[in-house]
């Protein structure tokens, strides 16, 4: 026998013992749950370092305004105000329900921040109160993150580690947008989710002249080739949605349903393999909406019987919390022109339209 | 004849560990072969219109500066010039 057949031979049998070992044992579970939870782990605390990051940028913006005791106030807020769905399995008035126990959510926020802040100044308050959410949001991510590693690791439960850390890098993305989502807030620029606002404002021409038809949501006037236009957005400069779906019932019922077209704009999710900033046309209400506001607008359209179309421009969920970038203010732009065609070619001369600028108006007066 | 045999082994499982060891950097590896993303400077920029007769500029950006808000005068006219958008522009880095 020579040497070098005695090596291969050993060597059969070492990989044939070591493939026996990895098939019909739990071992490669276990390194892998190893190898995973280390993995989520050090994602973790990467998102943990942006939630102190986001801690301290709010903490320093509240003390820029002259809140005192900030983290205290922050303390107070992160945990507290979640909102219980209602009832659906007997779903007579949900959206009644679910709509008092946002607007009583809403307000207690609105109290709380009240009672701290010296300045009356709304745009102010609407964004501390959106600081004080993003500080949360990142605060339940963080907290689920930990909670489902650690269900993970308890029950040796190598498949939901697995999960988790599949989704991480995806998690940290989004902990991510949040993060940076606080200097567009806190400066006040107009981020991804702001495209119907700017839509809006474009459409009336830069102009201030509006009357507050909602809690803060305003309505403005204009005309476009002898076409008389309602615009409807949330009031700025200051972080806030305002409530859209209330404000365009109440318009649409003070006008007596005499419109002729809606046409709601507003920022879309896109898939992969769609660009950032493409302008797409549909029908039905354009609306990020958990339900009451949507189908205020839904409800609306249809008692009139009025077409009601949507504008969306196309972007990720990051971009939709960053400030825009260029191809999404050219999706800006499109979809103004689009709003205007679609006024030109689908309403006769001296008809009314009514046209929905959705969104975070942040940045947009 | 036993040395030789014992020797043999000890190869065997060394050329097993190197194996191992392998693919363990395999990831590794395949991440050093792969180029790494060009650098880009990001600047916030804003573009000011006069609703009376249309013009409009691009400008950088200033602390405060909001849509809607009056920044000076157009040189046309001499009425007020308002923010109409404010974005990000990514330069590619040339250093
Ligand atoms: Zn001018």
């Amino acid at each position: 026998m020579n040497g070098s057949s005695d090596v291969a031979s050993y060597l059969i049998v070492v990989l044939f013992l070591a493939s026996l070992l990895m098939n019909f044992t739990d071992i490669p579970q276990r390194i892998q749950l190893h190898r995973f939870s280390s993995f989520v782990r050090r994602k973790l605390y990467a998102i943990e370092e942006m939630e102190v990051d986001a801690r301290r940028k709010a903490v320093a913006y509240m003390s820029s305004i002259g809140i005192k005791e900030p983290s205290k106030i922050l303390e107070g807020f992160t945990d507290n105000f979640f909102l219980i769905r209602p009832v659906d399995i007997e779903p007579t008035d949900i959206i009644r329900r679910f709509k008092h126990l946002i607007r009583v959510r809403e307000n207690s926020v609105r109290e709380y921040v009240r009672k701290v802040l010296d300045t009356t100044e709304r745009s102010i308050q609407y964004s501390v109160e959106t600081v004080l959410e993003v500080v949360s949001v990142l605060r339940l991510l963080n907290k689920l993150v930990r909670h489902y590693l650690e269900l993970g690791l308890k029950y040796n439960n190598w498949i939901l580690v697995m999960q988790l850390a599949i989704q991480m890098p995806e998690l940290v993305e989004i902990a991510r947008a949040y993060v940076n989502s606080l200097n567009a807030f806190t400066s006040g620029i107009p981020i991804g989710d702001s495209v119907g606002p700017l839509v809006a404002k474009m459409l009336v021409n830069l102009q201030e002249n509006s009357r507050e038809i909602s809690e803060g949501t305003d309505l403005y006037e204009t005309e476009v080739d002898g076409r008389k236009i309602y615009v409807i957005k949330a009031s700025g400069p200051g972080s806030n949605v305002g409530w859209p779906g209330e404000a365009l019932e109440k318009l649409v019922e003070e006008l007596g349903g005499t419109i002729d077209r809606i046409i709601t704009v507003d920022a879309a999710l896109k898939l992969e393999s769609e660009e950032s900033g493409e302008v797409a046309y549909g029908t039905g209400a354009a609306i990020g909406d958990i339900g009451p506001e949507k189908i205020a607008m839904e409800r609306v359209a249809s008692k009139y019987s009025i077409p009601i179309d949507a504008v969306v421009v196309k972007m990720s969920e990051i971009e939709a919390l960053s400030p825009i970038s260029r191809n999404i203010y050219e999706g800006v732009v499109k979809s103004y022109e689009l709003v205007q065609r679609v006024i030109r070619e689908k309403v006769r001369e001296g008809g009314t339209v009514v046209v929905v600028g959705v969104g975070n108006t942040v940045g947009v007066k | 004849m036993l040395f030789q045999q014992f020797d043999a082994l000890i190869m065997a499982l060394l050329i097993a560990l190197l194996l191992l060891v392998l693919t363990a950097l395999l990831p590794w590896l395949i991440s050093l072969t792969s180029s790494k993303p060009k650098a880009v400077r990001e600047e916030l920029v804003e573009v000011v219109r006069c609703p009376s007769c249309s013009y409009e500029s691009p400008r950088k950006y200033e602390k405060g500066d909001y849509v809607g808000k009056i920044v000076g005068t157009c040189p046309r006219d001499s009425k007020p010039l308002v923010v109409k958008a404010i974005y990000i522009e990514k330069y590619s880095q040339t250093t």
